[in-house]
């Protein structure tokens, strides 16, 4: 099947089988490999996209699925020439990243969470970040990073 | 020595960059012309004859270019070897690349898939038509000996033994005033990182290149070597960027000399990545450890002597590595203590499960755990206080370096420092007083504090330093990053002894074409990489300085290095205070605190990141994980939803601090950080989920302490 799909303000056509996951188009098919596939069912978060503003995990998702709609992966976060986006800096400052094979996912979820959470708790954070696993830095920089981000970005 | 202006200060890493951007380069970004996928046909069984394979449907579909059995394979890839450990007894039982006869675990490789895609890779597998004639499963190390053999030669399913005796134990255990038993049982877990395994093989010419997501360039290519009867001259390995190993990348997995043979045969490159059930079923697994523990001890809690009997859960096959855990465990099972006389034997029993192996503590974890709970028990029993048993029996400060009675010398530490610390941190008499308060209102809690060693460093590593014609210098390592951070700690070491900036340091590492080295395991970077680094620096430094010029006008100067050096010990005090709700059977960490020596710390903000992260994996394996097999050996925890990971949701308040005491066997004073969490972890959670139930009557529980089976113990002990 064709299909079109607006990824980062860029269209990508493809040709794909009915089988093929959102994951696998975004990655293998638009050749944007920011995206990672820890489990394929659901639970890791390492493909989480935004789908129309909306995290999903890609990997649950066919990619016919969002034909005609419009995506937002870890590439677009910050400008190739620019400097990062303050959740990205703010997941560097706090050492929230070791491997850095989760982070795409994290910062995909976190950066829709902040814009529908300016202010977020501590338990709501911690909560936003329930669907995303890690394996390398036990999580508490992680929540330091949200919470310094969502300052910076709700700081008029 | 040089100025310290970058060691010891907290820099964020600047390889961030490229993770938080999503421009890392993992194995399965890695894209090359006319590449083929791989997917393997798995055994269903435990334990089965293997009869005829029929391949015919396979091959017939479109886009499949190979499928290989064992027999296919035939004499070009042997089995991996199986590694060894100091005087003990190993069989030759290595992992075979692809199963010929018989097939010994659940999710064993049976045959080769090679096709355009991963999909019809899978869509062939599924026709793949084996006979298997299924076998009586083994599942118990402890009763192995009398079920069928798994293998021809080796007598009582008995893979590994190894016993080691030190003292009059006898003697010991006559004079003791109280002796002290127990059996325990340590689940066997699963490394689970994030990304899973994968290679890709490429033959171009006589030269076999594998990229490979591994912890280090090195092991797999004297593994694959072994295998596939290639040398360096003919093989080469590359280590892109690794999502995670946490041990589990250690050793290579047999399906990467299985695509190397694909991609001889078809002359096109081959990938292999991993998808999350095959890492459930046939990465080799952690822990997994039974134990009969006795401690001979005096009225006034001094520990005379001990005894122990380690059934090893080893799986079917012996890697590398697998022996090591167990080892390691026996190594280190008098712990923080001065034990005059001890006496250990491991029995590693062959079993129908996938091997085990290293996962991040391999076995000192196992070690804290049977030697810490065995101190609480003791305390109990002579009606002494956990804390004040320990100090009794602490090997002493000023008697480093220290030969336990297994055998290792200890290099350095301070134990009662790192008790003191922890009890501070904790603290821990507010945590009392916290118990007793709920306590008195029905409530169950319970502290509990864990000491632990943590073997680390050794044999030796590589480093050559570089000074390019413009200035910049160029470190080359044969220590390999996933995760620790060696761009900034390599480059904070090099900074310091040639007086330049970070920043005009770079890193590269993970190509066995480059230079030899030994790679990236039993926390052993900083300490052993990080002091060649130092090494080699220190010598450009020294040239500049003879020749009175800076470092940076030695333009193609190179200084190389090989640092070598015993064994250093970190070590460290942890303490939790839990809270089991009554209703639910429910385990609440309600405080944890962390206190590692790992000596001279470079980098405090990446080194509390292992700590904190080890920590977390160490809390996994108390409260959720445990991979479980049924009475056929099928593992019936084979995803994320089966075999949880803590999240974020779960975290409780961790505090950390370090005590340091340098190591005297390295220039940087550096022991080991990356694993301590993990090992001190469960000890403590033991021992304070062991305090909470006392009340109760219940003397031991195992982990991890889920709902089911604290709820059950409460109930089994009445209202």
């Amino acid at each position: 099947m064709r299909i079109s799909v607006e990824i980062n303000g860029r269209s990508h056509e493809g040709e794909v089988e009915p089988r093929t996951l959102l994951s696998d188009f975004i990655r293998h098919g638009a050749g944007l490999h920011g995206t990672h596939v820890g489990c394929e069912h659901g639970v890791c978060g390492a493909c989480t996209v935004q789908l129309d503003g909306e995290p999903v995990r890609s990997c649950l998702m066919l990619a016919v699925q969002a034909d005609g709609r419009s995506l937002r992966t870890v590439e677009s976060l910050a400008p190739p020439e620019g400097g990062l986006h303050p959740l990205q800096a703010a997941f560097q400052e706090t050492h929230a990243l070791q491997c850095g094979f989760c982070t795409p996912g994290f910062l995909m979820s976190i950066e829709a969470f902040l814009r529908e959470h300016p202010q977020p708790t501590e338990h709501e954070i911690r909560e936003a970040l329930a669907g995303n696993l890690c394996r390398c830095t036990g999580y508490k920089a992680i929540i330091e990073a949200v919470e310094r981000a969502a300052e910076r970005l709700h700081r008029p | 020595m040089s100025a310290e202006r970058w060691v010891g200060r907290p820099m964020p890493r600047r390889e961030d960059v490229r993770f938080l951007r999503g421009e890392a380069t993992y194995l399965d970004d890695i894209e090359l012309p006319d590449l083929l996928e791989a997917a393997f046909v798995r055994s269903p069984f435990a334990h089965a004859r293997l009869g005829a394979i029929d391949v015919e449907a396979a091959l017939a579909l479109p886009g499949v270019a190979a499928v290989l059995t064992g027999a296919d394979l035939g004499k070009r890839a042997r089995a991996l070897p199986a590694g060894a450990v100091d005087d003990g007894i190993v069989a030759d039982a290595g992992h075979p690349v692809l199963a010929r006869d018989r097939v010994r675990y659940a999710g064993e490789a049976v045959a080769l898939v090679v096709a355009e895609s991963r999909a019809v890779a899978e869509d062939a597998a599924e026709l793949v038509d084996v006979d298997y004639e299924p076998l009586q499963p083994v599942l118990d190390p402890r009763t192995a000996a009398g079920m069928p053999l798994l293998h021809d030669g080796v007598a009582d399913n008995r893979l590994v033994t190894w016993q080691r005796t030190h003292g009059d134990v006898e003697g010991a255990f006559a004079a003791a005033d109280r002796v002290v038993s127990q059996s325990f049982h340590i689940p066997r877990l699963v490394a689970a990182p994030i990304e899973t395994r994968g290679a890709i093989a490429r033959v171009e010419g006589d030269v076999l290149t594998v990229w490979c997501s591994a912890q280090d360039p090195h092991r797999p290519l004297a593994q694959l070597g072994v295998s596939l009867g290639r040398g360096p001259d003919s093989l080469r390995v590359v280590v892109p960027d690794v999502g995670g190993a946490f041990g589990s990348k250690g050793v290579v997995a047999p399906e990467v000399a299985a695509i190397a043979c694909a991609a001889e045969d078809l002359g096109r490159p081959v990938r292999w990545t991993e998808d999350r059930a095959e890492n459930f079923l046939a990465a080799y697994q952690g822990r997994g450890l039974d134990a009969d523990v006795e401690l001979a001890v005096s009225a006034e809690g001094r520990i005379l002597g001990l005894r122990a009997t380690l059934y090893a859960d080893l799986g079917a096959y012996l890697y590398a590595t697998t022996a090591v855990a167990p080892h390691t465990a026996a190594m280190l099972i008098t712990g923080a203590y001065d034990v005059a006389a001890a006496s250990v034997e491991v029995v590693g029993a062959a079993t129908t499960k996938v091997p085990t192996g290293p996962y991040r503590g391999a076995g000192r974890p196992e070690a804290a755990f049977l030697v810490e709970r065995m101190v609480d028990l003791a305390a109990r029993k002579l009606g002494l206080e956990p804390v004040e048993v320990r100090r009794r029996n602490f090997v002493r400060p000023d008697a480093f370096p220290y030969e336990t009675p297994m055998g290792w010398t200890y290099d350095s530490g301070d134990f009662e420092r790192c008790l003191d610390a922890v009890l501070e941190l904790a603290p821990l008499a507010g945590w009392l007083e916290l118990r007793d308060a709920a306590r008195a209102e029905g409530r169950v809690l319970g502290v509990g504090v864990g000491m632990y060693i943590e073997r680390a460093g050794g044999l030796w590593e590589s480093a050559v330093v570089r000074v390019e014609p413009d200035g910049r210098v160029v470190v080359r390592t044969g220590s390999s990053p996933h995760g620790q951070g060696h761009e900034t700690t390599f480059a904070q070491i090099a900074a310091d002894e040639l007086g330049v900036e970070p920043q005009a340091v770079e890193l590269r590492w993970g190509d066995s074409g480059e230079l030899p080295g030994v790679g990236t395991f039993a926390s052993r970077s900083v300490a052993m990489g990080g002091s060649a680094v130092a090494s080699a620096a220190r010598e450009l430094a020294e040239r500049a300085r003879d020749a009175g010029v800076s470092v940076t006008d030695l333009g193609g100067a190179e200084a190389e290095s090989r640092f070598s050096s015993g064994l250093v010990f970190a070590s460290g005090a942890y303490a939790a205070l839990v809270e089991i709700e009554r209703a639910t059977g429910r385990l609440l960490v309600l405080g944890l605190a962390a206190v590692d020596d790992s000596g001279r710390i470079v980098n405090p903000l990446l080194a509390e990141g292992q700590v904190l992260g080890a920590t977390v994996q160490g809390l996994g394996q108390c409260l959720v994980e445990e991979a479980v097999h049924d009475e056929e050996g099928q593992l019936r925890t084979a995803s994320f939803a089966d075999y949880s990971l803590l999240t974020a949701a779960e975290l409780p308040p961790v505090e950390s601090r370090f005590v340091e005491t340098p190591s005297p066997l390295n220039p940087l004073g550096a022991k080991g950080i990356g694993e301590g969490g993990a090992i001190a972890t469960p000890a403590a959670v033991a021992n304070a989920v062991a305090d909470a139930l006392a009340p109760f009557g219940v003397r031991h529980v195992d982990p991890p302490f889920t709902e089911a089976k604290l709820w059950s113990l409460l109930r089994e002990a009445g209202p």
